[in-house]
């Protein structure tokens, strides 16, 4: 069984000895069927009329034997006619007999026919005999023992016929008993091999047929590793698991396949990320080339740009194989045959569209050697910047799936090359300017140097003079000189701040930020002023609330504070007063800078920011200035993300308030 | 007590001439050249116990004299006014990195220059 564990097997096992056994129990049934048959038969048809034969027989020599006597001892002749119709009889009835009776019967016979036969022949001496004579009582004595022996033999006879009708009998009953038993050992034998041919079945069938059921579930369940077991159950159940097994197999295949696409996919779109992270267009071309090797498992890629196409170079490839190597032939051909999201490959059959190269281009890609070449034009919008191409040595052939990533790459790559392009001529341009500013800074610095010499000399001199060292100078003389050296220091000044606007809009002092605390500087500022406040006859009041933290430029804010201070102070009549304060308001530090000054013109406060803008009435009044401190003021304000206001009534003062972001 | 010698160096002429003038008139005796090659020169041969450097000159700058001059023993005790044209920060840093004891920065007053340099002699007599 082991050997073939076939059910199919099996079960045709069962069932031929399930049959088997029912032809017996019915072979035997009709065995002794038979038998009895042949039994009843002898018995009907032989035994018993056999019987009834002997018993004639006898009868009839009986009744012989009484009408002879009767006769003789009478010697009526009526009695005799009993004798002499029996005579008659006895031939019927011994030829009968004689008919009935078979081979192994006759001598049994043929002995009771003999001794009747002598019977007879003394029967016919006594019939002659007188009637009531010794003679005739001499007959009946000598008859009587021959007579008596018939008698004997026919009761033999009769006794033999008996004994075979019992022995008849008794087969027939013992048959039927055994073919009872035989017939209920078979049925139990037959109901048995059923039994154990169904349990075995069953079992054989259930088990492993379960187990490939559970294999199902499994899978069914998310465990796509669950296998039939082919080892084992019956052949029927192998080749189901097997199939199971196969189905598995194959659709763990596409599960692979499919995952392959997906990685691809996350690959090329993750190239594409890269591609376009980067900046300079020959960064970005030799991005794609590398990932696509990697990536399409190329063993050259080359990329041709149109020509006509400014700052991107004309070929790149992997290996800088199109400088001397294989794909020298193909970096000589012109790309002029695509156009935007043009697409060309070695086995397409039917080319999408009417895309045909050249033969001066299929001959190069003959020449490359490759098994299959993919060309993909390289394009923004309708634009064709140039062609992508991508060689297999060894094939296979590129899929639909390999052109459709490769054309994102494509379209990456063009967009990459694109904003690359557009970053590079932004980069020269942002190189230029930054030139001309560092052009104009050390212009201004030039200048400021330059005119710095002869100013020293001007004001030197003029405070030699002044000071009588080149001898005693008159009151016309002195007031000149005077005027001179007034202007002198107005031009000193001009220099001075036009040089430090100049430095603070190039953004030299932006980089200098650090954590400060604007409650000394404003301590500061205020120690400083105190001297010209004083002798101006100005008030002096401060309100500062720290602590104050900036991220922020001390130099530029003390500047800052200076110049509100010094303007405060310049423009404000004697008896009047300043007020300092400084606070914060939630994300904000406030400075506020009031004065009791002149004020400005409500119309020219716009302008006020304003390079080299002077108030009228400032101007009106002679009050000495530049017009390049608020200006400076403003742009260190702007460069500190911060906002500045003016309020201001001519006349009755103005305020100025900042505010700037807290750290 | 000997006339106290200071060494003026500039390119510019009429700088020169105004400084040496108020040195003079402040009782100081005066060498005045228009490079620095000279000014190393003259402050080697006459030990001036101050030089007042111009920090851009041609060829040696008043940097470089001021840093050559400390490195001599022999002139390495002078001491050194710089008059610089810059306001850069980088500009002072390097002279007192020269080392250099004080600087004015141009345009200055005569009389602010007068009064630096006398304060730095009679820290150095002190």
């Amino acid at each position: 069984m082991r050997r073939d564990p076939s059910v199919g097997r099996l079960l045709t096992r069962s069932f031929a000895v399930l049959v088997a056994l029912i032809v017996c129990s019915g072979l035997t049934e009709m065995t002794t069927v038979l038998v009895q048959h042949r039994v009843v038969r002898e018995l009907s048809t032989h035994v018993q009329p056999l019987e009834l034969a002997n018993a004639r027989l006898r009868a009839v020599l009986g009744d012989a034997q009484r009408g002879l006597r009767g006769y003789l001892l009478t010697g009526d002749t009526q009695v005799l006619d009993t004798y002499l119709s029996a005579r008659g009889e006895y031939t019927q009835a011994s030829l009968n007999l004689l008919e009935l009776a078979t081979a192994a019967e006759e001598p049994a016979v043929d002995a009771q026919l003999v001794r009747a036969d002598i019977w007879w022949a003394l029967a016919e001496q006594q019939r002659r005999a007188p009637p009531r004579s010794d003679t005739a009582a001499r007959f009946v004595t000598e008859g009587k023992p021959l007579f008596q022996a018939f008698v004997s033999e026919n009761e033999a006879f009769d006794r033999t016929l008996a004994r075979r009708v019992t022995t008849l009998q008794r087969r027939s009953s013992w048959l039927g008993g055994v073919t009872v038993v035989v017939v209920i050992v078979l049925t139990l034998v037959a109901a048995a091999t059923a039994g154990v041919a169904a349990l075995l079945t069953a079992r054989r069938i259930t088990r492993p047929l379960g187990a490939v059921a559970w294999v199902l579930d499994e899978r069914g369940a998310g465990r796509l590793d669950a296998r039939a077991d082919t080892g084992r159950g019956p052949t029927e159940i192998r080749a189901v698991a097997a199939a199971v097994n196969a189905m598995a197999d194959e659709r763990e295949r596409i599960r692979v396949a499919e995952g392959d696409v997906a990685r691809l996919r996350s690959e090329v779109r993750e190239l594409g990320y890269r591609i376009r992270a980067h900046l300079r267009v020959q960064d970005a071309i030799s991005e794609a080339i590398r990932g696509l090797a990697a990536t399409m498992n190329a063993d050259h890629v080359l990329v041709r740009m149109a020509p006509g196409q400014t700052d991107v170079p004309q070929y790149a490839s992997l290996g800088d194989e199109h400088v001397a190597g294989r794909l020298a032939p193909l970096a000589a051909c012109d790309v002029g045959w695509l156009s935007g999201g043009d697409v060309w490959t070695t086995d397409d059959a039917s080319p999408a569209g009417d895309v045909q190269p050249p033969v001066a281009e299929i001959r190069a890609c003959a020449e490359a050697g490759a098994e299959a070449v993919l060309t993909v034009a390289v394009s923004v919008g309708e634009e064709c910047l140039g062609a992508l191409t991508l060689l297999r040595d060894h094939g296979p052939a590129f899929t639909p799936v390999d052109v459709r990533l490769v054309e994102v790459v494509a379209a990456d790559l063009g967009r990459g090359v694109h904003l690359a392009r557009l970053y590079e001529r932004e980069q020269h341009l942002v190189a230029r300017l930054q030139e001309l500013d560092t052009a104009k800074t050390d212009f201004m610095s030039t200048v400021s140097h330059e005119l710095r010499t002869p100013l020293t000399s001007i004001a030197g001199y003029v405070e030699l003079l002044l000071d009588a060292e080149a001898g005693e100078l008159n009151a016309p003389q002195a007031k000149m000189l005077d005027v001179i050296g007034r202007n002198t220091r107005r031009l000193r000044d001009l220099i001075e701040e036009m040089l430090i606007l100049s430095k603070i809009e190039s953004g030299a002092f932006s980089t200098s930020r650090e954590p400060v605390e604007l409650v000394s500087l404003v301590e500061h500022a205020v120690e400083v002023i105190a001297p010209a406040a004083a002798k101006a006859e100005v008030t002096l009041h401060t309100d500062v609330r720290g602590p104050l933290p900036l991220h922020a430029d001390p130099d530029q804010l003390d500047r800052v504070l200076m110049n509100l201070l010094a303007n405060a102070v310049k423009f404000t009549p004697g008896g009047g007063e300043v007020r300092v304060a400084a606070r914060r308001e939630g994300a904000e530090i406030v400075l506020v800078v009031a004065d009791t000054g002149m004020g400005i013109p409500a119309g020219e406060q716009k302008a006020l920011f304003t390079r080299f803008f002077r108030a009228s009435n400032a101007v009106r009044q002679a009050v000495p200035g530049t017009g390049l401190g608020l200006a400076i003021v403003n742009t260190v304000v702007d460069n500190h993300d911060g906002r500045i206001e003016v309020e201001s009534a001519e006349g009755a003062g103005t305020t100025f308030t900042i505010r700037l972001p807290a750290a | 007590m000997a006339v106290t010698v200071v060494l003026v160096a500039d390119d510019d002429a009429d700088i020169r001439d105004l400084v040496a003038f108020k040195l003079e008139q402040s009782g100081l005796e005066v060498i005045a050249v228009e490079d620095g090659q000279a000014a190393l020169e003259q402050a080697r041969a006459r030990r001036p116990t101050l030089a007042v450097l111009d920090v851009s000159m041609p060829g040696l700058s008043g940097i470089d004299v001021c840093r050559m001059l400390r490195a001599e023993p022999a002139t390495a005790g002078m001491l050194i006014i710089m008059l610089t044209a810059r306001v850069q920060e980088q500009d002072v840093e390097g002279g007192f990195s020269a080392g250099a004891d004080d600087y004015v920065t141009k345009p200055f007053s005569p009389r602010e220059l007068v009064s630096r340099i006398q304060a730095l002699l009679s820290r150095a007599r002190a």
